[in-house]
């Protein structure tokens, strides 16, 4: 018995969500991360109630070689809050409100079976974090790959895999898998920009030359998804500037939508 | 009562206690009772005054004692003048009939008293002949009967062979009564070690017999006790499992003579071993309760058959064994799982059961408010409604999960539903803990509540102050023993995995289990102690179990648990198992015993509910009974009419081996359901178990019916005891008292007393 989500809920979020926060700059991850919440004191006790919820958006802290900043980081942490905060209003999972980062290599990790890592393109696994990720997967954990692009960040991303999951292969997710139903209907993938080239509102793709979004997958002997891969698509960015009028909606909406699937089937799967 | 006492008692008494237990007290005084007492006192006055004239020498206490010394003799004197005597009933001899009844079962064989126990019912009523049946047919019309299984009439001691597979003592009885109810019959005498293992209770025959006061007298043969035995008592087991399942089983072993000492108990199964244990024996006269763990592999009818060696010095070795029949179900057994929120419970919950085929989770989760999603379903239509609104939805599944799922989510008649789901179905239920679940989900007062095995307490999530504990697991002294937490090849292995687990979750605080209910898993941590981790209990039908936890998944995730670790699956897996393993189907058939002899009779009950498992008393129910030949026979079951929804009918097995009872139940031209059992037709064992003479049980059979215990060695007075009786044509004799030398030797006593007591104080 499931119900059409109409688009406007996500107009919604923006509306009234996040856009009431207030977002700055902190060194809280080093280098790492974005725009922080500034946090009234309802908040930060609400961040510090952090112990016995169900969910927890948990971001995976990888090694890299970003010149800049730890490629993990990207969108970090508002787009993990402002997508928590859609999670929390669109469903009823017991979702905690803020980002988690976990090191790959943490005993921790395995805590927290719903694992988002981004910039892939970027990756570059010790062997500590190979081993840990490996036992997660194994023992049940369900990773969702975001943001990386073109060709050479995918055998980055391939090569890194392969050594975290050597006896599986990935392969492309069909339309008509249970996860583009687990809770929203998803009848099309969409390719979506980050927010330079959304608020530009030309092209969508980061390739040199146009690329179309791909839905890929790793599966285990019991045909059970262990790793979902959005690639050529930038789903971090639509949750991150949601609140923003220039982003599309269109992009933001299905994000959201695809975001919330792979929660919900993550959970259930 | 001892023959040495009884002797004493007649020598002083004159008479045997049976004719003062059976007599009526009577003074027949030829005089006035006036005059005698006036006699009385003018014998006690002349010492009396003497004794008050001696002044000094006595104290008034002297006075007292010497005085009353003298009144005693002198009212003992009246008291024999009075003339007492006891009216007692005694039967005319030659008119009254008396019932012999010889136990001629098997277990009359055993030798336990230098001879076997048969030996002295031939030396009593073999051709040569005893005093014993000399003084009986003196007085009474003897009539013989031999009982074991059936009662015959019987007309001398060749007709007894010591081979009935059965003790039925009541049943024996009956048959006596009814077949000398026209006659005068003085009382019953029943020659037997009274190992009755009817099953059938004495009661009624013994109120019969006392109503009619037909006394029945008990002669019990064999030791109550064995010098060297050991015997296994009893077998608990479960009569049907899902195949890979963990069995339980309790073994009861009994002995005497091997205290201390280590036996060997083995499970066979067709044959192979599949369990084996040392057992040390427990002190004399202590039972040894054995659990017995092992798994079943193969489907259908199993024989397991429990067995210690015999020792080389054993009494009786055939009852070292016992065989049980478990049927080992291979089918897929329904269970709805609602989940009122995403959780990762569901996830590893599903991984968990995924291999089980027996096993067939269906999720019903509500992921947000009015959006449901299921799971496994076995077809489209299946909860497309959302959670069952009708018994015939929710009736359709063995047991329900409840997951965070607020109380309010319910309608109150669906509430009551799952309550009855669970008493009137025999569903189980499974309640897990979460935000919204137990107290926490406002379950308090509500019919859920009433059936759930723990006490629910005030709730305390809100949102300010959310309880949470991290709580390390551990097993209570019943759950080490317990089929669900049996997680590991041993229970001491399993004892040692349960302390290696991680800590779990709990958002509901419950330390009290209500009464009746049982703990198996508590927890302690973050500042708590003995929180219930894991309780159940039965509830109607049915079985509840609390879980309140909400992460039991860490089990399988946390980074001590090793990926091959199957500690989480198997744990969902019994528990799950246990949960529906005594759940009914819509047609039940059921048999008393799993082993019947051949000619015995047994009855088949069927119970036959709609699919609302409301009974049904209009169903055409037919028994096929397919034969160890492979020859099929249909039985057509009729209503018992005393019991709603059960249909019974007889069967007689006529040959060894096993039988298949398929019980068909169709109501207006639709098939209503179908079931399966089994039964063994063999030779019955229950001879050689619980063998010993039970003097208790003939000692209430006579005492309640007003005879007498006998033992071989007392029995010699039985025919001068059976005399005194009301029952059949009797006549009153009078049994004077004055003249018993227990009289004599009283006053003799007193007035020696008397004159001792003088010459101590000096007035001789």
């Amino acid at each position: 018995m499931k119900l059409r989500q109409r688009p406007a809920i996500l107009l919604l979020i923006g509306a009234t969500g996040m856009g009431a926060s207030v977002w700055g700059f902190s060194t809280e991850y080093g280098s790492a991360g974005g725009q922080q919440p500034v946090l009234n004191g309802t908040q930060l006790e609400a961040r510090d109630s952090k112990r016995g919820r169900e969910f927890y958006f948990t971001r995976a802290m990888y090694s890299g070689y970003g010149r800049r900043y730890a490629s993990w980081s990207v969108d970090f942490p508002k787009a993990d809050v402002q997508f928590l905060f859609g999670v929390r209003r669109l469903t009823n999972i017991d979702a905690y409100e803020f980002e988690n980062p976990v090191r790959l290599d943490d005993p921790n990790l395995r805590r927290f079976p719903f694992l988002y890592a981004l910039e892939v393109g970027r990756m570059a696994l010790s062997p500590a974090e190979i081993q840990g990720l490996r036992s997660y997967l194994l023992a049940g954990g369900f990773l969702v790959i975001d943001d990386f692009w073109d060709m050479d960040q995918w055998q980055n991303f391939e090569y890194e895999i392969s050594q975290v999951l050597p006896e599986y292969r990935i392969v492309d997710i069909p339309m008509d898998h249970p996860l583009l139903s687990a809770f929203y209907e998803i009848d099309e993938i969409l390719q979506v920009p980050n927010r330079s080239l959304a608020a530009a509102g030309g092209r969508t793709w980061e390739c040199w030359t146009r690329c179309d979004p791909v839905l890929r997958g790793i599966f285990d002997e019991h045909n059970r998804l262990m790793v979902v891969i959005n690639w050529n698509t930038d789903l971090g960015d639509a949750w991150e500037w949601v609140e923003q009028p220039w982003y599309p909606w269109k992009y933001s909406n299905f994000a959201y939508k695809l975001g919330v699937n792979m929660i919900v089937y993550g959970m259930s799967h | 009562m001892a023959p040495l006492f009884e002797n004493a008692f007649e020598f002083l008494f004159k008479y045997r206690p049976v004719v003062f237990e059976n007599g009526r007290f009577v003074f027949n005084a030829p005089w006035p009772v006036f005059l005698l007492l006036g006699i009385g006192l003018v014998l006690l006055l002349p010492p009396l005054v003497g004794y008050l004239r001696v002044r000094g020498k006595l104290s008034k206490l002297d006075t007292a004692v010497l005085t009353g010394l003298r009144a005693t003799a002198i009212g003992v004197v009246v008291l024999c003048l009075l003339h007492p005597m006891l009216i007692v009933a005694t039967v005319v001899p030659q008119e009254n009939y008396l019932g012999i009844l010889i136990d001629d079962s098997r277990s009359m064989q055993i030798v336990d008293d230098e001879q076997a126990r048969s030996e002295f019912i031939y030396e009593q009523f073999g051709p040569e002949g005893s005093d014993l049946v000399t003084q009986l047919s003196d007085r009474f019309k003897l009539r013989f009967f031999s009982f074991a299984e059936s009662v015959e009439r019987i007309a001398s001691s060749d007709e007894l062979s010591f081979t009935g597979s059965l003790t039925k003592l009541g049943h024996a009885l009956d048959r006596a009564r009814a077949e000398l109810s026209t006659v005068p019959l003085a009382g019953l005498v029943v020659f037997t070690d009274g190992a009755d293992n009817s099953g059938a209770s004495l009661t009624e025959s013994m109120l019969q017999l006392r109503s009619r006061g037909v006394p029945v007298h008990t002669v019990g043969i064999g030791r109550e006790t064995f010098d060297r035995d050991i015997e296994i008592t009893r077998v608990e087991a479960p009569r049907a499992v899902l195949e890979g399942s963990a069995v339980v089983v309790d073994v009861m072993i009994a002995h005497s003579g091997y205290s201390g000492e280590t036996v060997q108990l083995n499970v066979e199964d067709g044959g192979r071993i599949v369990s084996s244990q040392d057992v040390e024996l427990p002190r004399e006269g202590e039972i040894a309760t054995v659990q017995v763990h092992f798994e079943v592999t193969d489907p259908g009818p199993r024989l397991f058959r429990f067995h210690i060696l015999p020792e080389p010095d054993e009494l009786v070795e055939e009852n070292n064994q016992r065989e049980v029949l478990v049927l080992v179900r291979d089918r897929r057994e329904k269970i709805l799982y609602f989940e009122g929120e995403p959780r990762f419970e569901v996830k590893f919950l599903r991984r968990a059961v995924a291999d089980d085929d027996n096993l067939q989770v269906v999720i019903l989760q509500r992921t947000a408010e009015n959006k449901f999603a299921r799971y496994d379903v076995e077809h489209q239509d299946e909860l497309a409604g959302g959670f069952p609104t009708t018994r015939e939805e929710l009736f359709q599944y063995r047991a329900l999960i409840l997951g965070s799922v607020e109380a309010s989510f319910f309608t109150h008649d669906q509430l009551q539903m799952i309550a009855e789901f669970v008493g009137q179905r025999g569903g189980g239920l499974l309640v897990l803990g979460g935000r919204n679940a137990l107290a926490e989900g406002g379950y308090a007062g509500t019919p859920i509540d009433n059936v759930l095995p723990v006490v629910l307490q005030a709730p305390t999530d809100n949102d300010t102050a959310r309880f949470f504990a991290e709580l390390d697991v551990e097993l209570t002294p019943f759950g080490q023993s317990h089929p669900v937490t049996q997680i590991a090849a041993s229970p001491a292995a399993s004892a040692e995995r349960w302390a290696e687990l991680p800590a779990i979750s709990t958002v509901n605080p419950i330390f009290e289990v209500k009464p009746g209910a049982s703990t198996l898993l508590t927890g302690s941590g973050d500042g708590i102690e003995d929180a219930v981790v894991l309780a159940f209990q039965r509830f109607g039908k049915g079985r509840v179990v609390a879980f309140p936890v909400q992460d039991s998944w860490i089990w399988q995730m946390h980074a001590d648990i090793p990926l091959e670790d199957m500690t989480h699956e198997t744990f969902w897996r019994q528990l799950l198992r246990w949960l529906i393993s005594s759940v009914p189907d819509q047609v039940m058939a059921s048999i008393p015993k799993d082993r019947v002899g051949v000619e015995e009779r047994t009855t088949i009950t069927t119970e036959v509910t709609d699919s609302a498992f409301l009974k049904v008393n209009d169903a055409d129910v037919t028994a096929y009974v397919t034969m160890p030949s492979g020859e099929e026979r249909a039985f057509a079951m009729e209503w018992t009419v005393e019991e709603d929804g059960e249909y019974q009918v007889d069967f007689v097995p006529e040959e060894n081996g096993l039988y298949e009872i398929r019980v068909a139940a169709d109501r207006d031209g639709e098939s209503v359901g179908v079931t399966t059992t089994y039964f063994q037709a063999a030779e019955p064992v229950e001879e050689y178990f619980g063998a010993q003479m039970r003097s208790s049980l003939l000692r209430r059979v006579a005492d309640e019916t007003g005879g007498r215990f006998y033992t071989p060695e007392t029995v010699a007075t039985l025919p001068e005891d059976v005399r005194y009786t009301e029952s059949g044509s009797t006549v009153y004799e009078e049994k004077d008292l004055w003249d018993m030398p227990i009289v004599f030797f009283l006053v003799v006593g007193l007035v020696a007393t008397e004159w001792g007591f003088r010459r101590y104080r000096g007035l001789v």
